[in-house]
């Protein structure tokens, strides 16, 4: 039997245990898609695969059970489905391009839940359209708010919405409901003063618990969305640990170009002999030094002036 | 043009006596028509406005006794003799001492509930040919809350008086124990047509209201004074609301018969 | 007299108006909803009729207008108290037919219970009403059960109608500038709703006995006492003074009046450090007593007025409606005991 695992996986299929047998990877970028591609989905894995599914940890699907042979017709099939989520795809018919560059993924976000500051889903498209396809080992996620549902910190790119709460004075009725909750369920940003609650923005983690909690729309959330950027945070052998904070009250516009500028610095530094051509960014920055790191990713970003950029930047996490 | 209510008065502040640690009486001048169980709002520098009672009518001035609360200081209350307050009011319809002319009369009153019913107290006891019987009972905490001290020795040469203290030792001017202990030994000559005023927390009225029944006086001859929250005084914050009934409007003076319809 | 309207006529109407008036109507204020990319349909002064929300009824009332939710009354030194300039303007309001109902409660209640309020009344009496014409119920109102669903004490009356509007104007001078302006005649009834989804019961010997009944002790936990249902009331109408100081000393400063909820901590609070009703349950009941029993005893009418944004806004779902139309068992309840 012959194959070329190199071309297989970078088509996101799995060489498995099972010999000759494959999976079909597929990506639903933001973790939410039309249930219309169930079907597709059933199709594919009752037709080509053991009949089963496994929703994998990074918001898509893997069809196991795959006949190696079945693979140009499993990806005919799922032409559909990378139409329908917009997958940035080189040849058509040819299925899921790339497999380095990791599904972005998104917590429901402010679809659904009341918590999130932003479309999470939409956001995370937009970056997939922007890094797609990809060999490089990049992980992306999206969260809705500081909550962190979808664990962000876990990824080289963590992005958490924020929204800069407002405050108008005259429909403020002193009921406290803002202070209570901040204290509470956030981080105890609001004191009362003559009869007002002051925000101390240094504090603020923009999860807009204030605004939600407002009875009287006195808070409500600023036009612009904002987001904090955290940092290689990372899974994995040697050396795992959180991400940690970059920018906060950034914009997407410059999250999405230190994301890309980040590709370029990647590019040039990853250590040539790295498995699969794959390396955790941590590594390569931690080979660069930070300073270096961040002079290719800050290059010709037009941080908007609320934006704090946290410095020194260090990570800890276990070493092994 | 319709009256701005709203816009308070100066008052001078003729006299400030302190009572307690925290209780002290304001003597402030006016001139306007008054009676006991009113209440004016008062603003107090650093607190705001609040509703105190009357607790005493004279020429050309009110006592108003005010409890020290939040960050008000004890500096804040003493150094206002000859400085003014700014004063709305009186509101709310006070005690109507014809109810009371020539009957027997019982007052029981706890803590700040004295303030209401002292200027009752003291024109019963500067005209006993208007009444019959008088007797009062007013119940403190501890000593050291004891209120109008000095109004005690006179009425004492009035009236029967009893003066309880929720806990200490008895001594001959205090007794020991809540008000509602004293009512059953009450000493009258007809409980049917004796009249008892009845002011003070929650609990303490409804209790001495309960003992004052079982005691044979009639719902109709009780009348209760109720405190509540009051931000304007004029039947419109909605704070001092009770069922149908607006505090600030219809009393703060009830009889019983429609005091036991107001239920919080 | 009615009058079909073209847009851009209502358009001049509104900016000729807006020079003696602060226009007040419902507007949609994008993205200030209490959840991210949601909006709040509240009033504000308008002088475009695309500034207007004309489908949506408005999440909080008009009664800003009126009252507004934090309002300086004076300004004080040790001499003096100062009020704030009197407003400049007239106010034309642009209500729907429960709004205009919930009208003669806040005249009722600041002009009419105890002395007239200074603040209410000055700007009341140059107040005008265009009634916004409701063509279909919304989904939470019961404004039929209340009695509220028709209004004829307008100034004019609006419906949109295919593009124009429908007018009719009861103001002389209104619809002299209508006619001058070549607006065709037609007589006009402004639209009313005639049924809504939610009705209501209120039984006819509801008393305050009704307060002992288990109804209100599901509440104590549901309700999170945050006041949403208070504050979008268009009856509701308490307030708390506040100081405000300017100095140290506080010899300077501001007394203003803002809104106040029955179900929020602190509205009994009194200064010895007592309270009443502190279960969620007994504010609830106090409420739901206050809107469906205790001022119709005073005034002889009900209070509520069937809006439904009491509904719409609780973020426990906890109904106004469905729980006056548990009223009735809940007065057998207290009646068999």
């Amino acid at each position: 039997m012959d194959m070329n695992t190199a071309k297989l996986k970078k088509n996101a299929f799995r060489v498995t245990k099972v010999r000759g047998k494959t999976a079909s990877r597929v990506r639903v970028p933001g973790g939410h898609l039309e249930a219309k591609y169930l079907p597709v989905l059933q199709e594919i894995a009752e037709k080509y695969g053991n009949g089963t599914l496994h929703i994998t940890n990074r918001q898509g699907f893997e069809i196991p059970g795959i006949d190696f042979a079945d693979v140009d017709k499993v990806n005919a099939a799922l032409q559909s489905i990378i139409e329908g989520l917009e997958i940035n795809q080189e040849e058509e018919d040819a299925g899921y391009p790339a497999s380095g560059t990791r599904n972005v993924i998104a917590c429901i976000g402010n679809r659904v839940c009341p918590f999130g500051c932003y479309d999470t889903t939409g956001l995370a498209k937009r970056i997939e359209k922007a890094i797609f396809p990809n060999d490089l080992h990049f992980k992306v996620a999206c969260t809705g708010c500081p909550n962190d549902c979808a664990k962000v910190r876990m990824h080289d790119f963590g992005i958490m919405g924020m929204t800069e709460p407002q405050f108008d004075p005259n429909r403020c009725v002193s009921c406290e409901a803002c202070i209570k909750a901040c204290r509470t369920r956030s981080v105890g940003a609001l004191s009362m003063q003559n009869f007002r609650p002051v925000r101390d923005a240094k504090k603020c983690i923009g999860c807009g618990v204030c605004v939600i909690n407002c009875p009287d729309r006195a808070w409500t959330r600023s036009k612009k969305k904002y987001y904090r950027l955290t940092l290689l945070g990372r899974t994995g052998k040697k050396n795992p640990r959180m991400g940690e904070d970059f920018i906060k009250w950034v914009d997407e516009e410059s999250i999405l170009k230190i994301i890309l500028n980040t590709y370029d610095y990647v590019k040039e530094y990853i250590d040539p002999n790295a498995p699969g051509g794959k390396e955790h960014i941590g590594y390569i920055v931690d080979r660069t030094g930070v300073e270096e790191f961040l002079r290719w990713a800050l290059k010709d970003v037009d941080l908007p002036p609320e934006a704090e950029v946290y410095t020194p930047l260090y990570w800890k996490g276990v070493k092994y | 043009m319709i009256r701005n209510d709203y816009i308070p008065f100066p008052s001078k502040v003729l006299e400030v006596i302190r009572h307690t640690q925290i209780e002290y009486t304001f003597r402030m001048s006016f001139d306007g028509e008054v009676r006991p169980g009113q209440f004016f709002e008062v603003s107090i520098p650093k607190y705001g406005e609040a509703p105190i009672s009357v607790s005493g009518i004279g020429p050309g001035f009110v006592d108003l006794t005010i409890r020290r609360v939040g960050k008000v200081t004890n500096e804040v209350f003493e150094r206002y003799v000859g400085d003014s307050l700014l004063l709305r009011g009186p509101y709310g319809n006070g005690f109507d001492l014809n109810e009371y002319r020539g009957r027997e009369l019982v007052v029981v009153a706890g803590g700040t509930g004295v303030s209401p019913v002292r200027g009752v107290i003291d024109h019963f006891g500067a005209h006993p040919e208007e009444r019959k019987g008088m007797t009062i009972i007013t119940g403190f905490k501890s000593v050291n809350d004891v209120l109008f001290k000095d109004d005690f020795k006179r009425w004492r040469q009035q009236m029967n008086v009893v003066l309880t203290l929720d806990a200490g030792e008895e001594t001959p001017e205090h007794r020991i124990g809540l008000v509602t202990k004293f009512i059953p030994e009450l000493e009258l000559e007809d409980a049917a047509s004796a009249v008892a005023i009845v002011v003070g927390p929650p609990a303490m009225m409804r209790f001495s209201v309960a003992a004052l029944l079982e005691r044979g006086f009639r719902e109709e001859n009780i009348w209760v004074s109720q405190e509540r929250k009051m931000c304007c005084g004029l039947g419109k914050c909605g704070h001092c609301k009770i069922g149908d009934t607006y505090v600030c409007l219809d009393g703060p003076v009830f009889n019983y018969v429609k005091g036991k319809t107001l239920l919080d | 007299m009615g009058y079909r309207v073209s847009r851009e006529t209502l358009d001049l109407w509104l900016a000729t108006h807006a020079a003696d008036y602060e226009i007040w109507a419902p507007h949609r204020f994008v993205g200030e909803g209490c959840f991210s990319d949601t909006d709040s349909v509240r009033y504000a002064r308008v002088t475009k009729l695309e500034e207007i929300e004309l489908k949506e009824r408005s999440h909080y009332s008009f009664k800003e207008a009126l009252t507004p939710a934090s309002q300086t009354l004076f300004y004080f030194t040790q001499e003096a108290c100062t009020e704030p300039e009197p407003p400049v303007k007239g106010a034309i309001l642009l209500l729907r037919s429960c709004d205009l109902h919930a009208l003669r409660r806040l005249d009722d209640m600041y002009l009419h219970n105890g002395p007239a309020d200074y603040y209410y009344a000055r700007l009341r009496e140059r107040v005008k009403v265009v009634l916004l014409g409701c063509a279909a119920s919304c989904e939470s109102g019961f404004c039929v059960s209340m009695g509220t669903n028709v209004s004829e004490n307008y100034d004019m009356s609006l419906d949109p109608v295919a593009g124009d509007f429908l007018v009719d104007c009861k103001d002389a001078d209104w619809a002299a500038f209508f006619a001058a302006r070549g607006c065709g005649e037609e007589p006009v009834t402004p639209a009313h709703v005639e049924e809504n989804a939610v009705k209501v019961t209120v039984p006819e010997k509801l008393s305050p006995a009704v307060a002992k009944a288990s109804l209100w002790n599901q509440y104590d936990k549901r309700c999170i006492n945050c006041g949403r249902c208070n504050f979008v009331c268009p009856t509701c109408t308490c307030f708390t003074m506040q100081d405000l100081y300017y100095d140290e000393n506080a010899r300077l400063g501001e007394r203003r009046r803002v809104w106040a909820s029955c179900m929020v901590d602190g509205f009994t609070d009194v200064a010895g450090g007592g309270s009443y009703r502190k279960k969620n349950g007994e504010r609830m009941r106090f409420k739901v007593l206050h809107k469906m029993l205790d001022y119709k005893q005073r005034k002889g009418y009900q209070m509520c007025v069937g809006c439904g944004r009491c509904d719409d806004v609780c973020p426990e779902y906890i109904s106004f409606s469905g729980c006056v139309n548990h009223l009735d068992e809940a007065m057998k309840e207290v009646q068999g005991k």
